[in-house]
């Protein structure tokens, strides 16, 4: 008899925030697929949400398909499935491994920017070379898929049937292969907005039992760099007495950023350190991007001095620091009283 | 508690903007001409090249829901495998629609809250394929029912292929 080992990942599914009267629930399922008869079994209550363990129902020769799903129930929106993992096992299937890298390491879902590089690690092991081995145990096929999640898309509900295939390969040797991408390959007509996700995936060759069928994948998700402008103050204003209100509008600030407006006396230099604006600082932990307009009064305590100054808007990620907008204007604040003192003799 | 969340996730950022540099953030234009320059250069193309259609809309992934039963009893819900209810006693058959607003449940925590009205049989593998019958007790036990009854293998919903019967032949065998 032989059996598989079941790993089992922890997952986090990305849905938008729910009303506060919608209660929503998650369950996680997963289901062995035996080939070629089509037996299905739940083996969802035998393994706990993070753990493995091995799969008590044997594999045929023909192997079987394990998929690994989450399912959302809410009492407004009803069952919603999202389909996480498919692995399929053999007796001469090779096992395969990918894994995707990119700077941001602070989510469970792999995640990057339009603008930042990822790195796929794709690692094989138990591909055989015998004159006499058949063909699906010495070679299987790698794949690149992009799909975009469309304007200010978020993911959620994508049907991922419908990503566009953009390059297949072979694989016939053991070990691992680093593949390096400066960008992604995502399709839009703005680079710089670019929102949606690459999945890498190793399938299996066609056999007499089986069809192709995917043994790894993973997928990364590649959200758009933000953007800002700064109303309320022109350029090369300039200022008498209160300054006006400022409206900071921001948009696409990446999941995981610090964004925040500062001021410095001078004209704009990249890379100057300044005084922080009050009630201008927005910290962004979440798993889509977000756009937040900004409304500031009453932070003239930030300008020591008149003359020239220059107000940023800078987002801070675990890509570093980016400038988005910026102004300069110059400040005059001081009374002058021009007066003459005259007598009668 | 949260505004020690935001002080660590500051304290984060605060570092990373010590050590990166400071830049203005990617337009349209520099990224459209730098993709010009790194979509020649795919790195899949050092591997050796394969044919042939998708195989990933070929094969896609089954429907959870699609390839499922719906239990849905007294505000809860639950999915099994298609072809795992052996029986459904004709008072239950609306127990198999999904009530909208029902919760969720895993199927070990509905079936120990709704044990009044179902019942498990455990199969083995060769019983689930449809290469082997179930016993005469258990088809009595299960025709005979009034609640609703689902295969189960090691305590997990499977489905239950139908009875794979030989197939005669009329053919004779031509004598030696």
């Amino acid at each position: 008899m032989k059996t598989l080992r079941l790993c089992i990942a922890s997952a986090w599914c990305l849905c938008g925030a729910a009303s506060a009267a919608e209660t929503v629930t998650y369950v996680n399922y997963i289901r062995q697929f035996q080939m070629p008869e089509g037996i299905t079994w739940d083996a969802s209550d035998i393994v706990a949400d993070n753990g493995s363990k091995l799969s008590s129902l044997e594999i045929n020769p023909g192997g079987a398909r394990f998929e690994l799903w989450t399912m959302k129930s809410s009492s407004d929106t009803g069952l919603t499935k999202y389909p996480l993992e498919s692995c399929y096992v053999g007796t001469y299937i090779p096992v395969a491994m990918v894994k995707i890298r990119s700077q941001d390491n602070s989510s469970a879902i792999v995640r990057t920017r339009a603008d930042r590089p990822f790195y796929v690690d794709v690692t094989l092991s138990g591909l055989l070379n015998g004159a006499t081995d058949p063909e699906p145990s010495k070679s299987v096929k790698f794949l690149r898929h992009v799909q975009s999640y469309g304007v200010g898309g978020t993911g959620v509900g994508i049907d991922r049937s419908q990503a566009t295939l953009l390059s297949q390969s072979s694989i016939t040797t053991n070990g691992t292969q680093t593949l390096t991408y400066a960008l992604t390959s995502i399709p839009g007509a703005n680079r710089s907005k670019i929102r949606g996700e690459e999945r890498f995936s190793v399938f299996s060759l066609e056999d007499y039992q089986a069809p192709e069928s995917q043994i790894a994948a993973q997928f990364i998700q590649v959200w758009p760099v933000a953007d800002g402008t700064i109303s309320g103050i022109a350029n090369n204003q300039s200022i008498k007495f209160t300054l006006p209100a400022v409206t900071l509008a921001l948009n696409d600030l990446y999941p995981f950023s610090t964004t925040y407006a500062q001021v410095y006396k001078g004209n704009p230099v990249l890379g100057t350190s300044g005084e922080i604006v009050p009630g201008s600082a927005l910290v962004i932990n979440d798993s889509i991007p977000v756009s937040r307009v900004l409304s500031l009064t009453n932070y003239d305590s930030v300008f020591t001095s008149d003359g020239r100054w220059t107000m940023e808007i800078l987002t801070v990620t675990p890509f570093g620091t980016d400038r988005l907008a910026y102004i300069s204007f110059d400040l005059d604040r001081t009374i002058n009283l021009n007066t003459t003192v005259t007598t009668i003799e | 508690m949260k505004s020690l969340a935001v002080l660590s996730l500051f304290s984060v950022f605060t570092a990373v903007t010590a050590r990166a540099e400071m830049r203005d953030a990617a337009t349209h234009e520099e990224l459209s001409l730098q993709y010009r320059k790194t979509s020649q250069e795919d790195p899949m193309s050092k591997l050796a090249a394969a044919k042939g259609p998708d195989p990933s809309t070929a094969n896609p992934m089954k429907s959870l829901i699609g390839d499922s039963e719906v239990l849905c009893f007294n505000g809860m819900v639950t999915l099994v495998p298609k072809r795992a209810v052996l029986q459904i006693p004709q008072n239950l058959a609306d127990r198999l629609k999904y009530q909208p607003g029902a919760k969720l449940l895993s199927w070990a925590q509905f079936y120990a809250l709704n044990r009044g009205w179902i019942t498990t049989v455990e199969v083995s593998r060769v019983q689930a394929a449809g290469t082997s019958a179930m016993s005469e007790v258990t088809q009595k036990q299960i025709s005979k029912s009034a609640n609703l009854i689902v295969a189960t293998y090691q305590a997990g919903p499977i489905s239950v292929l139908p009875l794979k019967v030989p197939v005669e032949t009329t053919a004779k065998i031509p004598q030696s």
